[in-house]
C-alpha cells in the first residue's frame, strides 16, 4: 500500500476507495462481533464467502464482515443493502438461500427475518425493529459500515477526515475549546469534563506527554468498549491522534484487557494498517505532528480500569493504585503529564471536531452530553447493545428499548456495574446521565444496565457485588480491604438468617465510612450497592432479620421448598429429578417434599411443568 | 536556603518546608495525627487511611490523606473534627479486630478512640500495614519482601516464596513491624479476644482529651517526634 504524505493524498485515496464501492450493487453485511461469533457466525462469513466466489458474484456483491450490532441476542445478524433487509439467527446451512433468493432474486426470506415478541408480526427493516428505533446510534451505527481489519472501509466513509482537519488548522487551544463547548464528559464513570482535562494536561510543565485509551472494561455483564474497539478500531485511533495533537502528546498507548482477543487483535491490525499508510508515525500527513500507539495488554484485574492502576500495570509495576493527590494530568505514566480516556470517550472526538461542539452539544442533557453506550442486560425481553442520547429516562431505555418484562413484573435496575447501585422501579423516570444518578445513589458508570424482577433478592444483589468487589479489590488500602470484606461478612449472615437489627446500622456506617475513606474510586464506590439497597429496599433486609424470610425466593437459608397439592397433578418428575430423594409420592397423587431432605436446589422447581413448586 | 511555606492545621499556623507532605509537617509540630503505614523519610504510600484530615478549599472539606498531601501556601487542614474522629475511629477498628494481640495496634486504636469492637476478632499474624514492604524497597532498595496476590489473597511474601540472595538479614522488616514491637501482655486465645487491658491508664487520659496523643508505645518504638523532641521524659 502506498503511502499517504499529505492531505490531498488522503482525499484523493478516499475518492478512489469510494468509485471502487460504487461498482457492487448488493452490499452483504455480516456481523463477526463476539456475540455472533459465539453463535458460528464466522462459519456463516466464511460460507456466504463461498457461495459468493462459486456464483460468480465477486463483483457484483460485497461481502463485509463487521463488527457487533447490538442485538447479540438475535444474532449471528446479517443485513442486505440496499434494502437494509435485517435477517436474525441466521445459521451457517442458511448462506446458499440469502443468496439465491435474497441477493438474486431480491426475494425476502420470511422464516429469517425479526418477530416483534411484542405484536407477535415479523419485521423486513433494521429500523423498524422497536429495539433499534427508539435509539440514536452515533458511534455504533459506524460498527456496520465497517471492516474492522480495513482501514479502506473506515477511509471509504469518511475516516481521518477529523485528524486531516484537525492537522489542516486547528489549534491545540482550538481543539479543547471545541471539547470543552461539546460539553464531553468521560465515559469510563468518572464524568469528568474531557476538555478540562486535556487543558490541564496541555498546561502541564515537560515535553514528554502521553495519551492513553482504557479499554479494561470489567464491569460484570457490559461490553460497550469492546464493542467499539472490535468493530471500529480506526475511530478510536483516530480519536487518539486528535487528543495526542491538542496535548502535544507523541506516544499513545492502548490498554486492552486479554480477556478481548479480538478487541486485542483488530486494534492490533488496525495500529499496523495506520502505520503503514503513514497515519501513525514521523510527520503524520506532512506535517510535524508525531504520534505512534502501542497496545498493552491487561491481566484481567478490574482494579486495573481505576486510572492510576493502569498506569502502574503499564509501567511493569503491580496494577495497584496510588494516591491522586496530584493529578495523573501533570504526574502520571512514568511521571509525566498523561491524558486517559475512555474507549468511548476517544471514539466520540472525530465527530465532534468533523460536525462541530454544536452538533454534539445538541444532544443530551444539561449537563450531560451527547450519547451513551449502554450494555442493556436482565429480565427484559431485547438485550443488547443500546445507544441513546444522554437524559433518557430509565423507563424508556427499559420498557420501549428493552421491550419489558419477560415473565414477572420488573421491580429494580442496577446501573453502574459493581461501582453503581440498584434503583427501584419509581425512580424509573430518573434521566440517565451523570448527575441525576449519582444524587439518587447510584451512577451511570461504564453503562451496565441490569434490570431485576421480582425472582431477585436485593440483599443477594448486594452480596453478589460485594463478592466480586471483595475479590477484585486489591487490597492496598484498610477501608476497601478490610471494609468489603467486612460488609460482605454482615450481608451473609443477613442472608444466611444470622442478622441482627443493629447490623443494619453497622453495615451502613461501615458502608459510609468505606465510601469516605477508601483510596481510589474503586473503594470509593464499593459501598453503593449496599447504599442504595439500604435506602431502597429497607424492607427486604428487614424481612431477612426479623421475619427471617426471603421474599424473592433466593437465599437458600430462608427458604423452604413446598409442593401445592391443588396444582401437583403427581406426574413424578420431581420425585424422579430429585437427587436428594426428597420427594415422596405415588403416581397421579399429590407429592410432597421432606424438608429434612430437600437441599434446596431447585431442580425440582425447574423440571415441574405445572409450577407446582412454591419457594417461600 | 529551605523555603518553607505556612499551612495553618487545626487554626495554628505552621511553616514547613516546601515539598513535605502534612502529616509530616504536623508531627514536626507536636501535632499528632494517628498514622500506621508511614515510615519515617520514605515516600508514603496512602494504605492505611489512619492520618485522614479534612482539606478546606475554597469553603468544602474533603477527606484525604495527609501523608500524601503536600504542604502549599495557606493551606487550610482540619485534623480533629467530628467527622475525620468518626471514620478515624472506624478504620481503628477495622484495623485492630484483624490483630487485637498487638499492643502496638491496640494503642492505635485506643488513639482513635475504639472502645468497643463490633466485628467478630480474628487473630492475624499480619495486618498488611506495608512497613516491611517500605523500608525494605525504600529505604534498603532491596526488594526482598513485597506484596503478593489480591484483596483477601494479599500477603507479605519474599519473591517465589524463596529466601531472596539479596536479602541482607538487616531485620529492617521486624523493627518496624507494629505486630512485633512491643508483644502484648500475651496472646489470647480465640474467643477471649478484647481491647488492651493494659491501656486502661491511657484509657481514662484518652477520654478525657480526645483526639490528642496517648503516648502510645507504637510511638515509642517508632521514634515518633514527640518522643524524640523530648516533650516526655
Amino acid at each position: 500500500m502506498r503511502k499517504i504524505n499529505t492531505i490531498s493524498d488522503l482525499e484523493a485515496l478516499r475518492e478512489e476507495l469510494q468509485n471502487f464501492r460504487k461498482n457492487f450493487d448488493t452490499t452483504l453485511v455480516l456481523c463477526g462481533g463476539t456475540g455472533c461469533q459465539a453463535s458460528r457466525s464466522r462459519e456463516l462469513i466464511n460460507r456466504v464467502k463461498g457461495e459468493v466466489t462459486k456464483q460468480g458474484l465477486e463483483k457484483k456483491v460485497l461481502v463485509r464482515a463487521t463488527g457487533c450490532h447490538g442485538f447479540c441476542e438475535q444474532g449471528p445478524i446479517v443485513v442486505v443493502e440496499p434494502g437494509n433487509i435485517f435477517y436474525c439467527h441466521v445459521m451457517p446451512d442458511d448462506a446458499q438461500e440469502i443468496i439465491a433468493e435474497t441477493v438474486c432474486n431480491g426475494e425476502v426470506i420470511e422464516r429469517l427475518l425479526y418477530t416483534d415478541p411484542v405484536t407477535g408480526k415479523t419485521i423486513q427493516t433494521e429500523s423498524e425493529i422497536p429495539f433499534y428505533r427508539s435509539q440514536d446510534r452515533q458511534l455504533l451505527a459506524q460498527n456496520r459500515q465497517v471492516d474492522p481489519c480495513s482501514i479502506e472501509d473506515y477511509i471509504a466513509i469518511g475516516g481521518y477526515s477529523a485528524i486531516s482537519k484537525t492537522l489542516a488548522g486547528m489549534a491545540p487551544e482550538a481543539i479543547i475549546e471545541e471539547v470543552k463547548t461539546a460539553g464531553l464528559r468521560g465515559r469510563g464513570g468518572g464524568g469528568f469534563p474531557t476538555g478540562r482535562k486535556w487543558a490541564e494536561c496541555l498546561e502541564a510543565p515537560g515535553d514528554e506527554k502521553y495519551v492513553i485509551c482504557n479499554a479494561d472494561e470489567g464491569d460484570p455483564g457490559a461490553y460497550m468498549d469492546r464493542s467499539v474497539l472490535e468493530g471500529n478500531p480506526h475511530l478510536v485511533l483516530e480519536g487518539m491522534m486528535i487528543g495526542a495533537w491538542a496535548v502535544a502528546a507523541q506516544q499513545g498507548y492502548v490498554y486492552v484487557r486479554n480477556e478481548y482477543p479480538l478487541a486485542v487483535e483488530h486494534i492490533r491490525v488496525a495500529v499496523q494498517q495506520a502505520r503503514e499508510l503513514g497515519l501513525l508515525g514521523e510527520n503524520i500527513l506532512g506535517t510535524s505532528f508525531s504520534f505512534d500507539v502501542e497496545i498493552a495488554r491487561g491481566g484481567g484485574a478490574f482494579v486495573c480500569g481505576e486510572s492510576t492502576a493502569l498506569m502502574a500495570s503499564l509501567e511493569g509495576k503491580v496494577g495497584e493504585p496510588r494516591p491522586k493527590d496530584i493529578h495523573t494530568v501533570v504526574d502520571g505514566l512514568w511521571h509525566k503529564p498523561t491524558v486517559l480516556n475512555n474507549v468511548e470517550t476517544w471514539a466520540n472526538i472525530p465527530s465532534i471536531v468533523l460536525n462541530g461542539s454544536k452538533w454534539f452539544a445538541s444532544k443530551g442533557s444539561k449537563n450531560s452530553k451527547g450519547t451513551k453506550i449502554l450494555a442493556l442486560t436482565g429480565r427484559i425481553k431485547n438485550t443488547g447493545l443500546v445507544e441513546v442520547p444522554m437524559g433518557t429516562s430509565l423507563q424508556t431505555v427499559i420498557f420501549d428499548v428493552g421491550g419489558g418484562p419477560t415473565g414477572k413484573s420488573i421491580r429494580a435496575v442496577q446501573t453502574g456495574g459493581p461501582s453503581g447501585g440498584c434503583l427501584p422501579i419509581d425512580k424509573f423516570y430518573l434521566p440517565l446521565e451523570f448527575d441525576a444518578l449519582a444524587e439518587a445513589g447510584s451512577m451511570i458508570g461504564s453503562g451496565g444496565i441490569v434490570v431485576m424482577d421480582e425472582e431477585t433478592c436485593m440483599v443477594d444483589v448486594a452480596k453478589y457485588f460485594l463478592a466480586f468487589l471483595q475479590d477484585e479489590s486489591c487490597g492496598k488500602c484498610v477501608p476497601c480491604r478490610l471494609g468489603i470484606d467486612r460488609m460482605l461478612e454482615i450481608i451473609t449472615d443477613i442472608t444466611e438468617g444470622l442478622g441482627t437489627p443493629e447490623q443494619i446500622d453497622l453495615l451502613e456506617d461501615l458502608a459510609n465510612t468505606v465510601s469516605e475513606t477508601a483510596l481510589c474510586a474503586l473503594g470509593k464506590t464499593a459501598a453503593n450497592p449496599v447504599l442504595s439497597t439500604l435506602r431502597y429496599f429497607p424492607d427486604e433486609y428487614d424481612a431477612h432479620i426479623s421475619q427471617k424470610k426471603c421474599p424473592a425466593g433466593v437465599c437458600q437459608a430462608l427458604v423452604t421448598y413446598s409442593i401445592d397439592p391443588e396444582i401437583c397433578t403427581g406426574c413424578g418428575i420431581c420425585k424422579r429429578e430429585c437427587p436428594h430423594e426428597a420427594i415422596s409420592g405415588k403416581k397421579k397423587q399429590p407429592h410432597k417434599i421432606d424438608p429434612q431432605l430437600c437441599q434446596k436446589c431447585g431442580i425440582c422447581k425447574s423440571e415441574c411443568n405445572f409450577e407446582a413448586i412454591q419457594v417461600k | 536556603m529551605i523555603q518553607r511555606v505556612a499551612i495553618k492545621i487545626d487554626g495554628m499556623i505552621i511553616r514547613a518546608p516546601k515539598g513535605t507532605s502534612v502529616l509530616d509537617a504536623a508531627l514536626d509540630y507536636g501535632i499528632c495525627i494517628p498514622h500506621l503505614c508511614r515510615v519515617p523519610y520514605l515516600s508514603d504510600i496512602g494504605a492505611c487511611r489512619l492520618c485522614i484530615v479534612e482539606h478546606v478549599v475554597n469553603g468544602r472539606s474533603k477527606i484525604t490523606t495527609s501523608c500524601t498531601l503536600l504542604v502549599k501556601e495557606d493551606m487550610v487542614i482540619l485534623s480533629n473534627t467530628e467527622e475525620v474522629r468518626k471514620l478515624r475511629r472506624n478504620i481503628a477498628e477495622l484495623i485492630v479486630a484483624e490483630a487485637p494481640n498487638s499492643r502496638a495496634i491496640q494503642d492505635v486504636a485506643l488513639r482513635c478512640g475504639v472502645k468497643e469492637v463490633r466485628y467478630p476478632f480474628r487473630n492475624s499474624d499480619c495486618i498488611l500495614c506495608g512497613r516491611c514492604v517500605s523500608v525494605c524497597t525504600g529505604r534498603f532498595g532491596v526488594k526482598a519482601i513485597g506484596f503478593v496476590g489480591r484483596g483477601n489473597e494479599r500477603r507479605v511474601e519474599t519473591p517465589f516464596n524463596m529466601r531472596s540472595e539479596l536479602c541482607r538479614d538487616c531485620g529492617a522488616c521486624i523493627d518496624v513491624c507494629p505486630m512485633a514491637v512491643v508483644p502484648c501482655g500475651g496472646p489470647m486465645k480465640t474467643g477471649e479476644e478484647r481491647l488492651c487491658g493494659n491501656c486502661e491508664p491511657k484509657m481514662a487520659f484518652a477520654e478525657q482529651t480526645p483526639g490528642f496523643c496517648v503516648w502510645c508505645d507504637l510511638g515509642e518504638g517508632f521514634q515518633c517526634e514527640r518522643y524524640a523532641m523530648g516533650l516526655r521524659k
